[in-house]
């Protein structure tokens, strides 16, 4: 009975595991592809474009709909991208940026926080309005990728790139 | 596709199953070979099969009420999310081959990660009276002041205690609000009011319904902070969100003896100006204005009545522009009439013009207004001018600053006369003892016409919750 419950165990463990396993990818450097709901009409924005979004700067979509921003937790290599090389901040100041801009107004909602990248596809599959950030080997067909100043992250000189090892 | 859209859930449930069977098997081997037939073993197995059957049967039942795997959700009270009708393509159509190429296979849908509800959900959400729709940021300070202002004493202080509220109550329309709780009198153009130096009492600061239809147009009905300059929209009641231990005294509150409209009962409506890389923006607002009988006992704020049929407006506009990142430069035009009780209407306008720029690493902010009031039973016009410029500059945790500024009121001024005079320095150090934690130090001297001047320390802690 006690072997029956310790391989189930085992079992449920390794399946929880390969559910999320980490990327075996030290030191490694991949590009991070920008994803929106494939009903947004956008096809491409530029960097600063993107920066405006990202820093709530533009809160709707040219179609009237509004921006719901997709963040990974604090610390995840793919955030640290987008806070350092998009926003051009640390987190503490974009913490601070995200809240003056709350209570001004300006900033309609808070970010949304998700902790994994199915979680980021998922919801933004779901939301009309949403734009996240995948590693390029997390995409699939549920999102759309968008160019960045003209660029896919497939493309030579592609910017945003997620360095794993690297903190800023 | 469906098939294809096998779920890693689904995957881990069939390994729990294939696991739990050839534990089975083993299990039930090893009690043959054991006891060979053990009654109670036996028994334990077929409550463990008969469990098995259960719990298979009730993966078939979650599974059929399930929707297409990776199908949005939906409820009576949601409108279905955009999909396209055409089954998922490469992300990108010109390059979808090297992208394609790039990136692994597709990665299904996991149907079992716990993730937080989704904003299709929001509607039902709101609908839900069981959870509140309400989001509370918090604000205070505490401080400890000493100056040399006779008949004033060394006193620790509470600051404001500020709740911000805000509310998404759709997509389109949100609530915000600042309550705050404050001790001390009120102090309107001099003349103190209250209980006493130590009541504290309750301001509903901010009380803003805000309709936001898109980048160009947005509109706020209730009570809100005029968009006189940038101090006073960018700040509001957070003392934790300044650098400084306290407000440049031109954009002091109405009851601390400011001498501006900070408030204003009534609509306003902003947005980008397609502008391109100037980002131009503009505010356009019509309120009560601000009380103007004397004396004022009451509120200065109208927040129920006003006090004659005509409105105050504000008309401003900023740019900020992208090949400069941080700044903004803007003016505004402010315009009312005042009604005292004991004297002829005046005309009161104010302008003002800023130009500030915020960075991670520093800022420096200027700003400087003319206030004009003109009384209709006279010739004679008042101007007040006044200004500030501040810089700091943030060292790690550390960032010093400076600032001075400078209010000058004519002798005769038919509204603010108390002010009179005052200009000086301020010199401080905040440090930032924790990403919600800021101690600040500060020297204040302020110069005063027919009076000695002022010297001030200030330690306080600001804090955010």
């Amino acid at each position: 009975m006690r072997r029956l419950t310790t391989y189930l165990v085992a079992l449920t463990l390794a399946a929880a595991h390969q559910l999320d396993a980490p990327r075996a990818s030290a030191g490694s450097s991949e590009a991070l592809a920008i994803v929106v709901n494939r009903s947004n009409p956008v096809d491409s924005l530029s960097l600063a474009e993107l920066r405006a979004i990202f820093l709530s700067s533009r809160s709707h979509w040219a179609n009237e709909r509004r921006i719901t921003l997709v963040m990974r937790e604090p610390g995840e290599p793919e955030r640290k991208t987008i806070v350092h090389d998009v926003c051009g901040m640390n987190e503490n100041q974009l913490k601070t940026h995200v809240l003056h801009g709350l209570f001004t107004g300006e900033i309609l909602v808070s970010p949304k926080v998700l902790a994994t990248a199915s979680g980021v596809r998922k919801f933004i599959f779901n939301v009309p309005g949403a734009i996240g950030y995948l590693r390029v080997s997390d995409v699939d067909d549920s999102v759309k990728v968008l160019r960045i100043d003209n660029l896919l992250p497939t493309d030579k000189g592609y910017k945003l790139r997620v360095q794993d090892q690297t903190g800023y | 596709m469906r098939l294809l859209i096998f779920t890693r859930s689904k995957i881990a449930q069939r390994f729990l199953m294939i696991g739990l069977m050839a534990g089975l098997g083993g299990s039930a081997l090893n009690a043959q070979q054991a006891s060979d037939g053990s009654i109670a073993d036996k028994e334990t197995l077929q409550f463990l099969l008969k469990r098995i059957d259960q719990l298979e049967a009730r993966v078939k039942q979650l599974e059929s009420d399930r929707q297409p795997a990776g199908a949005p959700v939906q409820t009576a009270l949601t409108s279905p999310p955009e999909r396209p009708s055409t089954p998922p393509s490469a992300p990108v159509e010109s390059n979808a081959t090297t992208l394609a190429a790039a990136a692994p296979k597709p990665i299904p849908q996991s149907s079992s990660e716990s993730e937080p509800p989704q904003p299709d959900n929001a509607m039902a959400e709101r609908m839900d009276m069981s959870k509140t729709l309400l989001r509370i940021r918090g604000f205070g300070d505490i401080s400890f002041h000493g100056d040399t202002q006779k008949g004033d004493t060394t006193s620790f202080s509470l600051g404001e205690l500020d709740l911000f509220i805000t509310s998404d109550i759709s997509d389109k329309f949100k609530f915000m609000s600042e309550v705050v709780f404050e001790g001390g009198p009120d102090t309107i153009y001099g003349v103190t009011s209250g209980e006493g130096e130590n009541v504290f009492s309750v301001d509903v600061e901010r009380y803003l319904l805000q309709y936001s239809h898109n980048d160009y147009f947005t509109l706020s009905a209730g009570r809100g902070h005029t968009a006189i300059g940038y101090y006073n929209t960018a700040y509001h009641h957070s003392t934790w969100l300044q650098t400084t231990t306290g407000r440049p005294f031109l954009f002091e509150f109405e009851d601390n003896g400011g001498i501006l409209p900070i408030h204003n009962v009534g609509a306003t409506v902003s947005g980008l100006v397609p502008s391109g890389r100037l980002g131009l923006h503009y505010v356009a607002e019509i309120g009560n204005g601000r009380e103007s009988r004397t004396p004022f006992m009451n509120e200065p704020v109208q927040n129920e009545i006003s006090d004659q049929n005509h409105k105050a407006f504000n008309l401003a506009a900023f740019a900020r522009p992208e090949g400069i990142p941080g700044l903004q430069t803007g003016f505004s035009v402010y315009r009312d009439i005042l009604s005292p009780a004991d004297a002829s209407r005046i005309g009161e306008t104010i302008l003002a013009a800023h130009a500030v720029l915020i960075r991670a690493k520093y800022e420096w902010l200027n700003e400087a207004l003319l206030i004009r009031h003109a009384p209709f039973d006279s010739a004679t016009v008042f101007h007040t001018p006044g200004f500030y410029t501040q810089v700091s500059e943030q060292f790690g945790a550390f960032r010093p600053y400076v600032r001075y500024q400078y209010v000058n009121v004519p002798r005769k001024e038919p509204v603010f006369p108390d002010v009179a005079l005052r200009h000086g320095p301020s010199l401080g150090l905040r440090y930032d003892a924790s990403e919600s934690v800021a101690l600040k130090f500060q020297y204040d001297y302020t110069f005063l016409r027919d009076q000695r001047g002022v010297n001030g320390l200030t330690l306080q802690v600001g804090f955010t919750f």
